[in-house]
């Protein structure tokens, strides 16, 4: 459904000159399988799945994404994926049913069955209530679910989700991992990625950590945690991340905490 | 593109706009009450204005002779075009203060007491000042005013100013004594028929003393002229009747005027002036603050990678908010037109006394040129709209935005401030200017009449034009929307040593769009600099060869030097950004024949085109008839007009510019643009217009053999044989074949006036010209030259 082949994105950063935000990466994920991508801030999971979601173009390297190349069929790639992360808000001045609506049409869908979908959606999510709110005056929970229904109108083989927990509290928290758990039960193929290490242990079925654009190593947790001979995910993320970059000792304590 | 997406996209977007009470509130409800408040405050502003009586003083109003010019403390109402107008100046005579005015209290009684007898005091000083004034200004002396005189007339005048500048009155008329006796002795003389002129001459004079600097004075002073001239005119008549004169003897034409302006005329006169200006006012900042709010306001909110990851294409989310933008820009302009043309009709007219009201009668225009203003607030609108969203793209966030708006109006305001100059009219040259085009129409065809009649002629042109600068200004929208840095732009800080550091360091094989652009405008730049510096010193100029080396070293400085420093200093293949390679034989070929097929058709193009442009400026004028003159020897001549252009142009204009602008996507839209700017640099319009013709087969040449070679070669003898010709033996125009092409006049001097040209010579060189271009724009890329463009990230991307 994904697979991933060397694939690079640099940008131009004014002090350093061109910075490889994603260096040579290559996965792969299939139906029915939930991805982590496991990094730090900054490690370029964002680039990476802007790239898969045609936001952004490779420099070099080749993406398919249910089986079209990301750099030459964008169009069929974004109709196929449902994408959803920190920076993809909601419009303030529409309703969640209004919202909805909009991406389902944008997507092509029939008009009635788009309207069925939208009743099943909301059923599932439990957003009735919400139906005719505008977006200025839901609250960050409320957000997320219609972010969530925007995402899968379209019932896409593939989703992608960037942080989806970032800011949320426990609760809604929780609710979101529950969906995305539900969505993969449904056979969808789902690349996740995170800096919570709960979320991985819990959700991944493999995981990538990623570091500075550079994955260090793949697997699922228990491949890890006896390859690396470490006790959890956690420290075998602390030690392929010392191992490449020992100044970044005085970070573990950092990375705990958010953890 | 997908036109459903682009439907739902807008319709999405009206909705939003709908749903915000900012856009409402500036759309709609501003206008709505903004002019109906704004014609209330003026007209109560003009009615607190007619209520203020100046004060005139007027000394020695018994030496006032008949008919009877002063009455009942004002001017008498006879001598004022309004009666009315007689009650807006009060006067104060010297006889009446003696009486004791009932109307003065006594505070303002002895300030005019003291007056009066200051002026008693200083009359001398007044007197003389006068007499200065007529010897040195007055048409009784031709000579020249002497130092001395000027000198104490500015010494009299400081004097006298230091005490009027505190008079109780803001007029001082002052009659002489003895002047009464002296006019009716005059008078006796005509009547008995033994006058003789010195009598005239030596007549006292009557001073009126004002100061034009202090608005109460100049409008006091201005009704007192007018009423003092009619009084004149009265007493004029009174003369010649009492010399049995025909009266109208000081009337030797005898004009009369007869004004055939309808009142609807006068409002369209008014209407003219007023609807341009505000409809391209209105159309900028009814565009954008929508386009803020769709461009920047949607990345704050993070809402446009919601929308980017949606299967929409770009260029499609673009013609969605576009459309919207446009929609909103005419709806503000119609709505501000319409509030104010109901506002002017209603309230002003109503109170203000038609005829006498400063801005006319102000009823409403004709539905014929309603539908003007609505069909060209359309091509307006998209201009702006484009450019709106241009900058809001552009922008991080909607206060970044914001920060965009001021230059941006700036600059429509001093194209709006050009267009509402009486003196500017429709030409065709302005006709395709942006903004100013489409408003110089508006004006045109509003005024009615035969100047609108005129302007129909324009309306194609001006339409075409206009939406040709509104596609450019999309497509750079466009562009910009496609750009990753633009639309994920960082906000990092910005040091410039570090952006130079970067720019020298991180070079891209050929230049950047941006880059490009910047080699333009340090063209543009020099050019002007080089320009203003000749002006400065036009000796430089009188000798031709001096002014042909002088062109010489501004083309190199100017247009050669800039695109190779740049492709030096900023590329990593700086041969490949200039275009520097050598091409096929097949485009070498076309680049000879082309020249030579063109330049007829480039020339007589020109001739029967002629009186579209204005008059080419006198320096040119000179230079251009410096060319084909002896003075200058022929290899300077030579170099200057033909090698030297066709190098340094093309280096900047098929060179660098194009190699930057051909980083985009589009195929031709490149060549559009560096021919437009390559006629710009050439100033004067029919050069302008000749040069981006050229632009247009340069550029495909460029583009099609990938050389700057071909380009130079078509260059060198395009502008040679004009220079040439000229110089060639009488003979060579001999042979048969010459005699059936073309036909060369010589004015006396043996300078070349005329050059005609056969018409079947021309159609076979329009025959040669379109194969040639038709090959090129079809076949005419060779097969190792269709190797794909390889260049930075996104090229190699079909989509």
């Amino acid at each position: 459904m994904i697979r991933v082949q060397d694939l690079t994105k640099e940008f131009t950063d004014l002090k350093r000159g061109p910075v490889a935000a994603v260096n040579r990466v290559s996965f792969e994920v299939k139906p029915g399988e939930i991805f982590g991508l496991l990094g730090p801030n900054g490690a370029g999971k964002t680039t990476c799945l802007r790239i898969l979601s045609t936001v952004l173009k490779p420099t070099s390297g080749q993406a398919l994404v249910a089986g079209y190349d990301v750099a030459r069929f964008p169009e069929a790639v974004r109709a196929n994926i449902g994408f959803m992360s920190g920076n993809t808000g909601i419009y303030d001045r529409m309703t969640a049913c209004e919202m909805v609506e909009y991406y389902g049409r944008l997507y092509g869908i029939e008009e009635n069955r788009l309207q069925d979908r939208i009743d099943e959606i909301f059923e599932t999510l439990q957003m009735n209530e919400i139906r005719d709110v505008l977006g200025l005056k839901m609250s960050t929970g409320m957000k997320q679910k219609v972010s969530i229904a925007r995402t899968i109108v379209h019932d896409p083989p593939v989703l992608i989700f960037d942080e989806p927990t970032s800011g949320l509290d426990v609760l809604v928290a929780r609710a979101v991992l529950e969906t995305v758990a539900q969505l993969r039960d449904a056979g969808k193929c789902i690349i996740y990625s995170t800096h919570i290490m709960r979320e991985v242990e819990k959700l991944c079925d493999r995981v990538a950590i990623i570091h500075k654009g550079d994955i260090l190593d793949t697997g699922t947790v228990e491949e890890l945690v006896e390859k690396h001979d470490q006790p959890d995910i956690e420290e075998v993320f602390f030690k392929l991340i010392r191992s490449v970059d020992p100044t970044e000792n005085t970070a573990q304590s950092g990375m705990k905490f958010i953890s | 593109m997908n036109w459903k997406n682009i439907k739902l996209i807008f319709m999405r977007e009206v909705r939003d706009q709908l749903r915000d009470r900012r856009t409402l509130f500036m759309v709609a409800v501003l206008p709505l009450l903004l002019y109906p408040a704004l014609g209330i405050g003026m007209m109560q502003m003009m009615v607190a204005m007619d209520e203020q009586v100046q004060t005139v003083l007027v000394v020695g109003a018994d030496e006032i002779p008949e008919p009877e010019l002063i009455r009942e403390g004002h001017f008498a109402p006879e001598f004022f075009s309004f009666a009315n107008d007689a009650k807006k100046l009060r006067v104060i005579t010297d006889g009446s203060l003696s009486l004791k005015n009932a109307e003065l209290d006594e505070d303002s009684f002895s300030k005019f007491q003291d007056f009066l007898e200051l002026i008693d005091k200083e009359r001398e000083t007044l007197n003389r000042l006068a007499d200065i004034q007529e010897q040195v200004f007055g048409i009784k002396d031709a000579e020249k005013p002497k130092v001395e005189l000027i000198a104490e007339e500015a010494d009299l005048r400081k004097q006298v100013t230091s005490w009027f500048s505190v008079a109780p009155a803001q007029v001082l008329v002052v009659f002489p004594n003895g002047f009464k006796k002296h006019y009716e002795a005059i008078d006796d003389h005509f009547a008995a028929g033994d006058f003789e002129l010195s009598d005239l001459e030596s007549s006292p004079h009557a001073i009126i003393l004002h100061n034009s600097a202090n608005e109460k004075s100049n409008i006091a002073y201005q009704r007192v002229r007018k009423a003092l001239k009619e009084w004149e005119k009265v007493l004029l008549k009174q003369r010649l009747e009492t010399a049995s004169l025909p009266i109208y003897l000081p009337d030797p034409v005898q004009a009369i005027a007869v004004d055939l302006a309808e009142a609807d005329e006068i409002a369209a006169n008014a209407w003219s002036k007023i609807f341009p200006a505000l409809l391209v006012i209105m159309c900028v900042t009814g565009a954008f603050y929508p386009a803020i709010d769709l461009g920047a306001g949607e990345k704050e909110r993070g809402t446009m990678e919601t929308l980017l990851i949606s299967p929409a294409m770009r260029t499609e989310i673009v013609l969605g908010k576009f459309f919207t933008v446009m929609l909103f820009s005419i709806s503000t302009a119609l709505l501000n037109l319409a509030s104010m043309g109901f506002t002017g009709r209603h309230v002003l007219t109503t109170v203000g006394n038609a005829g006498s009201s400063p801005i006319g009668d102000l009823s409403f225009p004709p539905m014929l040129s309603l539908m003007w203003v609505v069909l060209l607030a359309m091509p307006l609108s998209a201009l702006f709209s484009a450019m709106s969203l241009s900058l809001a793209m552009f922008a991080k966030s909607s206060k970044e935005g914001q920060y965009y708006l001021t230059p941006l109006l700036m600059v429509t305001m001093g194209l709006t401030m050009f267009c509402l100059s009486p003196s500017v009219e429709l030409t065709p040259y302005l006709s395709i200017l942006p903004v100013v085009g489409p408003a110089l129409l508006l004006k045109a065809l509003l005024l009615g009449g035969a100047t609108s009649s005129a302007a129909w002629v324009y309306v194609i042109p001006v339409l075409l034009t206009s939406s040709f600068y509104s596609i450019l200004a999309l497509w750079w929208a466009i562009e910009l929307f496609q750009s990753e840095s633009i639309l994920f732009r960082e906000a990092e800080q910005f040091e410039l040593g570090l952006w130079v550091k970067h720019l020298l360091r991180d070079k891209e094989a050929t230049p950047s769009f941006l880059e490009a652009g910047v080699c333009f405008m340090l063209i543009s730049i020099l050019q002007f600099n080089f320009l203003t510096s000749i002006q400065k010193n036009p000796s430089m100029l009188a000798d031709p060869v001096n002014m042909f080396r002088f062109q010489l070293i501004y083309l190199i400085a100017t247009v050669g030097v800039p695109p190779v420093l740049m492709a030096i200093m900023l590329t990593k293949n700086p041969l490949k950004s200039l275009k520097l390679k050598l091409p096929s034989w097949k485009m070498l070929g076309a680049a000879v024949v082309l020249p030579l097929s063109l330049q007829p058709l480039s020339l007589e193009l020109l001739s029967r085109l002629d009186h579209l442009f204005p008059p080419v400026p006198a320096g040119a004028e000179e230079l251009l008839k410096a060319m084909s003159s002896d003075a200058v020897p022929l290899w300077l001549t030579f170099v200057t007009f033909a090698i030297a252009p066709a190098v340094c142009e093309e280096l900047a204009f098929r060179g660098f510019i194009l190699s930057g602008l051909q980083r985009s996507r589009h195929k031709w839209l490149p060549i559009v643009i560096s021919a437009v700017l390559f006629g710009v640099i050439h100033m004067i319009p029919k050069q302008m217009f000749n040069a981006s013709l050229l632009g247009l087969v340069l550029g495909l040449l460029a583009v099609r053999s990938r050389s700057l070679i071909p380009c130079m070669i078509f260059h060198v003898i395009f502008n040679g044989t004009q220079i040439l010709i000229p110089h060639l033996p009488e003979k060579t125009f001999d042979g048969n074949l010459v005699h059936f092409a073309v036909t060369i006049t010589k004015g006396e001097d043996g300078v070349v006036t005329a050059v005609g040209f056969n018409a079947a010579f021309l159609a076979i060189c329009l025959a040669i010209s379109a194969t040639l271009i038709y090959w090129l724009v079809k076949h005419g890329q060779s097969p190792e030259d269709a190797e794909p463009h390889q260049s930075s990230d996104d090229r190699l991307i079909v989509e």
